[in-house]
């Protein structure tokens, strides 16, 4: 059976409300999209913006905007880090705190009366992507004509210590309740399904209080595993199914709570994606807690709001989850769309690699049904990489983890992705 | 100014190591190292079969083993690889260099002289591991190749030493291991012939069977397979695919003679299978990693071992049988890694496994022939002539030995045995025979001839031999010529 049961370090993030920061001096929104940095510019140093003015949008084929997360002035373009260790280019603006909105939120009643068309071009409009750390844009799933059966609210969130969607579902569990059934209302579906780990009885105790009213809607649990979240993975738990590209050719739809949160703020009030809840954690830090930020805030001054680090030497700073995100040099990372969480760590002596034992754990655990060591023994035989199918490889980084012997198995797949890729290019 | 610290991810690790999981597997072997040490150190000395000396024999044996495969593995890093000091020493912690010695002992015959251990130590290290690369790179297991070294070269001495028997066995079981007797009645054989020699099936569960000093008791390996099954330290694929295949050719070939479900019992619990499946087989380096690897493994191992022990005159399959497929673990592996996308890809496989088993299991069921336990006949014994001359009879006959029939000629007078001359014989042994004045002894001791001990080194020869001579002494009886 693919996945493993991993520590969860979720407990110290979970005890405050979500904490509010909306005071970032300057924001420095990047013009990246998934990893795309092809983003027409739509102001120029000195233009005076609106808090969700359209700054940018992206160019070929998902056209969705970049809006401003704060009214003030256009000052500067500057590059700055982003959540994949690399410098990208920001629109720096400065923040007058007077948080003036353009024509004024106008507040929609029933927000299930919309048609598929409108809803559409909201979310597209509001530049809704995915929350939990791809960051597609969500309207393309729904733009389809195959005929969508069932959406699923991926409430997983398998990765230790991040809890930012525990988090919304307990203070706003009616709201997204709410866009769920508006969803599949708008676009015809005829089940949803929220998806939760088993035994976490606090989440399913306030879903439960609410769900009554949907008769639609369930409550599904799936093992405590990771990466239960992998959309693919959860697919296969919850429907049995599984698929061969997009989860759509069996007419199903994955998001994220915090997406559906967002889509319920586009449809609700027209607001585009200007913030989001980010978890600070870690048990070098002094408060662990989520907090909403603005689009664009640098994580130095979140942290610096929620008292600090315990300690400033012999840490590391991890944008993302502990599986899946990167240690970055400074904590000048700027807030971006797909960061779900900032992790500071103490650094922890590595243990040097030994030689493989040739265990086969790597292979067991791999959610993608990888054999990571005999990857590693033919790193650099590309047919048999090709064989092997490592472009497969979703990167939840179980291989490295599970290993007795240390070696980080993952970067070795990483690399022979490359290879395959660099030679097929 | 604040200071973070680089990695790669994951930044958060499981907590298991190799060292942990080597340790549960010394852990796994204790109970089989002790039940080794009462059964052929206890036992004996309480008996008063042997001395002190005996009695801590199967320890000391263990520890030499030991000590050999890691001090070879230290002057092997010091001289040809140049690591000294702190180098040598981590090297040396990651390398478990004491797993292939205390396997080498525990798959050796007590008898096994003390220089031979030592060789066969330095060859398993040496040629089994560390010229492939050390720990993690060798393809066939250490431990398997210094045992197969000792038994191809130092096998008659350890056979004129005693062979598997410990100094209590020697003087308590006439035939050496319960499958060397396999070969010897050239057939499916009988609970008589196999087992009760050695009791019952009981003993043959608890270990009390004559055997290599670590593999005899089924027992210990069981609860040493569950205890590692449940820390995850083995692949338990394997053993439980292997002894399951052994067990289904051997139930097929056994109810084709209409042989209770002793006989793949039996089977399974003989030779060295458990022991080899749970401990040798799931040798995390030389083993397949991937799931369908795994299961096909098994599969195979389960069907050479079944050849080796019928079709071979080597009745012990185990050791020869993991060492082949030993060669096809990375061809299993590429199989195993396609199946994981697309099960089809393995469907071949499979059904060359499945049909192997059926094949072998219709052919050995057929063509093995049953010892008829009412009449007495003997289906290896045959009359090529006899002479009669009033109460003199000469007879010529043949008897199946070690390797072909042994051809005599044996003169009876007057219900008396005269002379016995061999005629033909194959076993490169058979001097031995000859040596220790066997045949003269059979002459004189004819009354009691069914407790003249056989030639522990040539056992099968000489049993065939006396059973040669009984069988003629016996149609002798039969056929009235002393009337």
């Amino acid at each position: 059976m693919p996945g493993q049961k991993i520590p969860k370090f979720k407990d110290m993030s979970i005890t405050d409300k979500i904490k509010v920061y909306n005071k970032p001096k300057y924001v420095y929104i990047p013009l990246i999209c998934q990893n795309d940095t092809n983003i027409t510019v739509a102001v120029k140093k000195g233009d005076y913006v609106f808090k969700g003015s359209i700054i940018g949008k992206r160019k070929g084929n998902f056209r969705i905007p970049i809006h401003s997360s704060v009214s003030g002035t256009v000052v500067d373009f500057e590059e700055k880090l982003y959540l994949n260790g690399e410098k990208v280019k920001c629109v720096v603006i400065e923040n007058d705190f007077k948080e003036k909105i353009e024509d004024g939120y106008n507040i929609r009643k029933k927000i299930s009366d919309l048609t598929k068309e409108e809803f559409i071009e909201i979310i597209k409009n509001c530049g809704i992507v995915g929350l939990g750390g791809a960051g597609f844009p969500t309207y393309v799933k729904y733009n389809t004509n195959q005929k969508i059966d069932t959406l699923i609210v991926n409430a997983v969130e398998c990765e230790p210590y991040i809890t930012a969607d525990h988090m919304i579902i307990k203070e706003k569990c009616e709201e997204t309740l709410e866009a769920i059934d508006a969803i599949m209302e708008i676009n015809n579906i005829k089940e949803g399904i929220i998806a939760i780990k088993k035994g976490d009885n606090t989440l399913k105790n306030i879903i439960n209080n609410f769900i009554g009213t949907y008769l639609r809607i369930k409550l599904v649990e799936v093992p405590n595993l990771y990466p239960m979240g992998w959309e693919r993975e959860l697919i296969r738990r919850v429907k049995k199914v599984t698929y061969n590209k997009l989860p759509i050719e069996k007419g199903i739809i994955v998001n994220n709570v915090s997406t559906i949160y967002a889509i319920y703020e586009a449809l609700k009030l027209d607001k585009p994606l200007i913030e989001r809840v980010v978890t600070f954690t870690g048990e070098m830090l002094k408060q662990p807690q989520n907090v909403l930020v603005k689009i664009g805030t640098p994580a130095s001054e979140v942290i610096e709001f929620i008292e600090g680090y315990k300690r400033n030497k012999d840490i590391k700073f991890i944008a993302g989850g502990p599986m899946m995100g990167l240690a970055l040099s400074s904590d000048d990372l700027i807030i971006s769309t797909n960061l779900n969480c900032v992790l500071v760590v103490k650094d922890t002596i590595d243990i040097p690699p030994i030689e493989c034992l040739r265990c086969g754990k790597c292979v067991q655990v791999c959610p993608a049904k990888l054999s990571p060591v005999l990857i590693k023994d033919r790193i650099n035989d590309t047919l048999r990489l090709k064989e092997l199918e490592c472009e497969r490889c979703v990167e939840c980084g179980l291989c490295s983890y599970i290993c007795p012997s240390k070696i980080n198995v993952r970067e070795y797949v990483k690399k022979a992705k490359a290879h395959v890729r660099g030679e097929v290019n | 100014m604040k200071e973070f610290h680089l990695h790669t991810g994951p930044y958060i690790k499981d907590k298991n190591r190799t060292s942990k999981m080597m340790f549960h597997l010394l852990i796994a072997l204790i109970p089989i190292i002790i039940f080794s040490f009462i059964k052929n150190g206890v036992i004996p000395f309480v008996k008063d079969k042997t001395d002190f000396i005996g009695l801590i024999y199967p320890l000391i044996f263990i520890l030499i083993s030991c000590l050999t495969t890691i001090l070879t593995e230290i002057l092997y890093v010091r001289i040809c690889l140049g690591k000294k000091g702190h180098n040598l020493k981590t090297y040396i912690m990651h390398s478990y260099s004491i797993f292939p010695g205390l396997f080498l002992a525990l798959v050796l015959p007590i008898n096994t002289p003390i220089y031979a251990l030592i060789i066969g130590g330095i060859i398993a290290t040496i040629i089994g591991k560390m010229l492939y690369g050390g720990f993690g790179n060798n393809i066939f297991n250490p431990a398997l190749i210094g045992c197969l070294f000792v038994m191809t070269i130092y096998g008659g001495v350890i056979s004129t030493n005693g062979g598997y028997l410990n100094s209590y066995e020697i003087d308590t079981i006439s035939s050496a291991t319960p499958l060397s007797n396999v070969a010897l009645v050239d057939g499916i054989g009988t609970y008589n012939t196999l087992v009760r020699p050695y009791g019952s099936l009981w003993d043959f569960f608890l270990g009390t069977i004559p055997g290599a000093l670590g593999e005899t008791s089924a027992l210990f390996c069981i609860l040493g397979f569950i205890y590692l099954t449940i820390t995850k330290v083995i692949k338990w694929k394997i053993p439980v695919i292997y002894v399951a295949t052994v067990f289904a050719i051997t139930y097929m070939i056994g109810s084709m003679h209409g042989l209770g479900i002793w006989y793949p019992l039996f089977q399974i619990l003989s030779g060295g299978l458990m022991f080899g499946a749970i401990f040798m087989a799931t040798d995390p380096v030389t083993s397949p990693t991937t799931p369908i690897g795994q299961v096909l493994y098994g599969l195979f191992l389960g069907i050479l071992t079944v050849i080796f022990r019928y079709l071979t005159p080597y009745p012990e399959g185990v050791l020869t049988s993991i060492l082949t497929m030993n060669m096809f673990v990375f061809i299993l592996d590429r199989i195993g890694s396609k199946a994981r996308f697309n099960f089809n890809k393995s469907i071949l496989s499979f059904f060359l496994a499945w049909a192997l088993i059926l094949l072998i299991g219709c052919y050995i069921g057929n063509t093995f022939v049953k010892e008829d336990e009412t009449d007495n006949k003997d289906p290896n014994f045959e009359i090529v002539s006899k002479n009669v001359v009033d109460k003199v009879v000469t007879y010529t006959v043949t008897q199946k030995g070690f390797s072909g029939k042994i051809k005599a000629r044996i003169v009876i007078d007057d219900g008396l045995i005269k002379t016995i001359d061999i005629l033909e014989q194959n076993d490169s042994y058979f001097q031995k025979i000859i040596d220790a004045n066997y045949i003269d002894k059979l002459i004189r001791e004819q009354e009691t001839i069914e407790k003249v001990d056989t030639i522990s080194g040539v056992t099968i020869s000489s049993t065939a031999v006396k059973k040669m001579v009984i069988n003629t002494l016996a149609d002798y009886k039969e056929s009235g010529y002393a009337e």
